[in-house]
Order: C-alpha cells, then structure tokens, then sequence
C-alpha cells in the first residue's frame, strides 16, 4: 500500500502522443509502484485516457519509453504485456456466460477446465457473486454492478502485473458507485495487486488511491497522495478541480497583505491579509487565495477576526449535514460558504469572516 | 367458460389494430405466395401432359420423376448452390471485415462500386463475361495477339458457372456479413486482444460467433438464390450441366408438361425448405439476434 522505496514496477518516461498536430499527451513522466492504487485523474480532453491506451499497449507513443519491471514494452502488443485492462463499456463477451468470461484469459492461456473452473469460483466469491447462481448465467441477465464485478474478476483472471480501469463506474448510478468505489479499494488490498485507475472525478480518484497524478492538457500538474492534494494543491486548476472551492484573485502588496480585486465590475480591490509562511512573497505578484468553503464563517459586529468582510446571502443549499450558502459582496462578486446545520443562519445581510492561516497562496 | 371466452375476445380485440395495420400485407402474401404455391402443388398431382386442375389427383408425376435421372440436376443444384456459398464465404469474410472494422469511411467507396454493378442486369453482365472468356474474346485474342498462345474458348465448363454464380450472387454474401460484423464492438475484440488472445483466438472466439447472425442470413441468402440459379449454367456452361431451375423451365415451355414441372417444382421447394430449416435450427438466428439487442 505504501510507496515503497523498491524500483518502480513500470516507469514512463518523457512519454509524448501526437496525432497529427494535435498533442494528446505531452512529455509525461512518472513511476507506478508495485502494489500501489494509482490514478490518473483529469477532465475530459486531458490526455487520461490517450496515455491509458499507450500503457496498456493500444497506441504507441510518439516519443518517450515505457518501462515494465525494467524492461522497455513500447513495442509490446496488449497480447503480450503481462498487464490487463477493465474497459469503460466493460467489453465483456455478450455470448458467453459469466464462467466463460471469467475463464477467457485461462484458457486461452490453455488453464485445464477443472482448475479454471476452480480459480473463476474463487474469484466470483472474492467479488460477492455467488458462483452456483452465477457461474451459468448469460452476461445479458446481469445487472450493471453484476457486470462490474465479472469485468473485474476476469482481468483478476488473467493475472496481471498491473491492472488498468478506464473510468468503468462512470456509468453507474451515485449510490452503487460509492459501494463498488470502496469494494474496489477493499480488492485491491487483498489482493495486493497494482491498480492503475482512470477517472476525471477526482473525487472518485480520492476515495480510492494511494497515489494520485493530475492530468491538464496532455500534462501532469501534480501527483501526491491524496491528502498532500487536498491539504496543499500545486496550483489554482488543482484546488478548482478538486470541488467548489474559492479562488480569490490578488495581487500582493509585498507586505503580508494583498488586493482582492472584485470580479467583472471596477470596483476598488479589497485588501486583506495572507499567510506569507509557505513563500515570501514582493509585491506586485498576481495569484490565487484558496479559501475553503467550510473556512469562512459569519460573526456577529461584536466579534473580530482577522479578515471580516459585509456580505449579503443570496442563497442557501442543503447538503445534508451542512448547508451551503451563495454570499456576495457586491453583484458578480460572489463566495461560497459552507456551514455545519447547527450553525444555520436566516439573516439577508451578515459578516463573513475567515483567519488567514486558514488560506493558501497558489500560482494562478 | 364465460370469461374464458370473455377472455379470449379480449386478447382478440387487442390484437386488432395489429391484425388490420398488416393486413395489406397478409393479404397480398395469401393472393401472392400462398395461393400461387397451393396451385402449383395441387398441379403437381396431375396427370401428366393435362392442362386441367380438376382431375383426380396421382402420384404419376413423381414416379416418373423418381424413375428418370432428375436426381442428377438435383444434385448439381445442391453441389452449386454449396460451392458458391462456402466460396464467397471465403472471399467475402475478410472484404466483410475490412469494410467494418478497417476501412470505416472508405468502406463506403467499395459499398457503393458493388451495389453500383447491381444496377446492370444480371444477363447482361453474364453476356459480358461470354465475351470474355470465349475462343478468340477478351482474353483469348488478347494472349494470341500479344503472347502467340492460342486458347481455346474458356467457357461451357464447371469451373466458369461457378465464377459466374459466385460473381452474380457476391453482394447478398458480402453485405449481411457487413453488418454482422459491424455487429461486432471494436472494444469487445481490443478487450480480448487485450486478455492475451492471438488473433487467430480473437477471430475464433469474438469475431466469428458474434458475426454469426450475419455469416447465417448471407449464407442462407446466397444458397437460396443459387439453388434455384439458371443462367449461369445456361449462358456461360451451355449445354455442360443442367440445373433443376433450367428442367423445370423446360417442362413448363418446351415440353408443355405441366404437371410435371409442378411436381418438380413442390419438390425442389420442399428440399430447400428442409435444408434452410435444418440450418435455422442448428444456428438459432433469433438467439444469436437477439443476445446482441440487450
């Protein structure tokens, strides 16, 4: 689970994919390591899925190497890679049964029936589909989430050195989502097997990896585990993508305070404090304060903090434990605020207030 | 029993619009096909040489069928219609392939220059190929002018009806092999690649059972029509063979037996009808069809 300080299993370097004049992938370079739950998370036209097919050996990099247990396999047809991947549509075979798919990889390896029928009942136990009613049924009678697992069980089938997913639950409902994101993670332990997952929720990427890279544009911003995201994202497109968060546009004054410039109208810039620990910072420098929704909060005029700002609600959001709440300083200069339900206010006009310790400077 | 009759009119009464939405159509197949087929079956039982369908019925036609040698253009119908299909299954598997899987857009050039020859009669295309092949045609006079062999006519054998059949009857293969493997999902076939199968493997065990339905509509098709095929022994094989479509023909006009030509004809139709069945039962079509649409 941890990263390990043995060598990387597989390693890609430099890797770049043009098609035609358009980029796809641009100069990638990063190691998965043996056992580990790796993502590679981004939004739609970000190259996740492009440098997905050249791992898994369905295109050919342009330039750059990739590397398994040492050995360069940019030329290594998908036949030959010791590595499998669990497809977007699942590509189960619709004319088989469960068993037949589950045992594909086997007996093309030429696996003897009674010990494929054998390892395929393992796996359909390890993935909670009870092989007596499973085993003979048509892949058409199974549900979506009965489908994920035979997808999983047959790559598990296979055996592979690595194991790549590209997006396979973004088809699934919310709810059964969750359950087969946590399942997933809970497989992945016990199998010890290495995880490459594809997503472009970095939520999703969140919940389940030890390693998480973010993908921009054929690039990678940042890959840190999935708290070193959360507490201290590389920049404004890594905080941004990670939810609704604030990004407040500033430009330092050079002496722990800086403008914050109102959106779209000219109004003149607020000026507020910011935390100058993590970088010393001149003046003049145009960037990003990322204030989390759940660090403002309102007081009342008696009290003080070290940023206060009037502000008027807009509107209010129920998310269940908390409630979200869409404030402005002036038109088009909008916040967002999230509160615990105990906290609830009904007041149109408050203080809105956060401790500067609470905010982070990133490059916009 | 009341309200299992109620019940029964109920059903009835749902099924209506269906019954009048298809009734053009049923009653043309009942006045079109049906009757028409009643006919000639009914003619088959006959007196031989008799143009009159209110005679006591008689087996005389079919003893006198089983007594000479139709057998034979039985036999070559069946041999011919098999060749042809198993033939262009061959050659039209991988073009099949390559219009659905590789040429994608381009695929469309190759559609359309082969429907386009369907716009030419099939006789005159035939006629074409007379021309071709005969003494001093096509390729006869151009290998005597320019090579100094000198061949003799090409044509009025086997192996000619067979181009010529698998030539005329080649886009009823290559189309519903088409869309069979167009059937066919390209990350099905990459998944399996994908699970160390050869290609070899992925055309045995993807590639072909899934195109299966398309493998068994164009085979059906092209036995069909060539079972009953005529003017391809006729015009490129002579007199070398003859088919059981050319002695039926033969007995309705120049022989003037229709009775015979009946009883020939019922009995084509019933061995056609039992080898298609036999097939259909073998390979469940709808199954195959149907496992695709879910």
């Amino acid at each position: 689970m941890a990263v390990s300080t043995a060598p990387p299993i597989m390693e890609v370097s430099g890797v770049t994919k043009r098609f035609d004049k358009f980029t796809a992938v641009n100069d990638v370079t990063f190691e998965i390591y043996d056992g580990e739950f790796f993502t590679l998370v981004g939004p739609s036209g970000s190259g996740k899925t492009t440098l997905l097919r050249m791992l898994v050996g369905m295109e050919k990099p342009t330039t750059g190497e990739l590397r398994l247990r040492g050995k360069r396999i940019n030329e290594l047809a998908p036949n030959k890679r010791p590595t499998c991947m669990v497809f977007q549509s699942l590509a189960l075979f619709p004319h088989m049964t469960v068993g037949q798919n589950v045992e594909f990889p086997m007996s093309i390896r030429g696996v003897s029936s009674s010990d494929r029928r054998t390892r395929s009942f393992e796996l359909l136990h390890l993935l909670h589909l009870n092989p007596e009613i499973y085993y003979q049924k048509n892949i058409t009678q199974c549900s979506g989430g009965e489908r994920q697992r035979v997808a999983l069980a047959r790559a598990l089938a296979y055996d592979p050195d690595i194991l790549f997913f590209d997006e396979p639950l973004s088809a699934i409902d919310a709810q059964l989502r969750k359950v087969l994101q946590k399942e997933l993670k809970d497989i992945q332990r016990r199998t010890k097997k290495t995880f490459c997952y594809v997503t472009h929720s970095l939520e999703e990427a969140m919940v389940m990896s030890d390693r998480v890279a973010i993908l921009r544009k054929g690039a990678i911003e940042q890959i840190a585990t999935p708290d070193e995201i959360y507490s201290s994202p590389k920049n404004a497109f890594v905080a941004e993508f990670m939810g609704e968060v604030n990004l407040l546009p500033i430009t330092t004054l050079g002496d722990g305070t800086a403008h914050w410039h109102a959106g779209r109208n000219a109004l003149p810039p607020l000026i507020i404090k910011i935390p100058t620990s993590s970088m010393p910072m001149a003046a003049g420098i145009v960037c990003k304060l990322l204030i989390r929704p759940e660090s403002l909060r309102f007081i009342s005029r008696s009290e003080h903090a070290e940023n206060m700002v009037p502000v008027r609600i807009l509107n209010e959001f129920s998310l269940g434990s908390r409630i979200q709440y869409h404030v402005e300083i002036a038109p088009d200069w909008t916040l967002i605020v999230e509160r615990l339900r105990e906290e609830r206010t009904t007041a149109t006009e408050a203080i809105l207030a956060w401790e500067t310790r609470d905010s982070q400077v990133l490059e916009a | 029993m009341k309200t299992i009759l109620a019940k029964k009119l109920g059903t009835f009464a749902a099924g209506l619009p269906g019954l009048l939405s298809s009734a053009p159509f049923l009653l043309l197949m009942a006045f079109g096909f049906v009757a028409p087929l009643l006919c000639v079956v009914w003619f088959g039982l006959m007196p031989p040489k008799t143009f009159d369908l209110g005679q006591m019925p008689t087996l005389e036609n079919y003893r006198i069928i089983f007594g000479q040698t139709y057998f034979k253009s039985i036999l070559w119908s069946l041999g011919l219609a098999l060749v042809t299909v198993v033939i262009l299954l061959v050659i039209c598997y991988p073009l099949a392939f390559a219009i659905a899987k590789i040429f994608r857009g381009g695929g469309y050039f190759i559609t359309y220059a082969i429907v386009t020859s369907l716009f030419v009669s099939e006789n005159i295309r035939l006629f074409g190929w007379v021309i071709g092949f005969m003494k001093n045609g096509v390729i006869g006079g151009t290998m005597a002018k320019f090579f100094q062999i000198s061949m003799d006519s090409l044509l009025y054998d086997i192996p000619v009806i067979i181009l010529g059949m698998v030539y005329v009857y080649l886009p009823f293969m290559l189309f519903p092999l088409v869309l069979g493997l167009k059937m066919v999902p390209d990350q099905v076939r990459e998944a399996a690649f994908d699970l160390g199968a050869s290609r070899w493997q992925v055309f045995k065990k993807i590639d072909l059972p899934l195109s299966m339905p398309g493998v068994m509509i164009g085979s059906l098709l092209v036995f069909v029509l060539s079972i009953g095929a005529i003017s391809e022994a006729k015009i490129l094989g002579g007199q070398k063979i003859v088919t059981i479509a050319s002695d039926i023909e033969t007995e309705f006009t120049y022989a003037q037996n229709w009775p015979l030509g009946s009883a020939l004809s019922t009995l084509f139709i019933a061995l056609t009808t039992v080898v298609v069945f036999f097939a259909l039962a073998r390979f469940d079509l709808e199954k195959l069809l149907g496992k695709k649409s879910s």
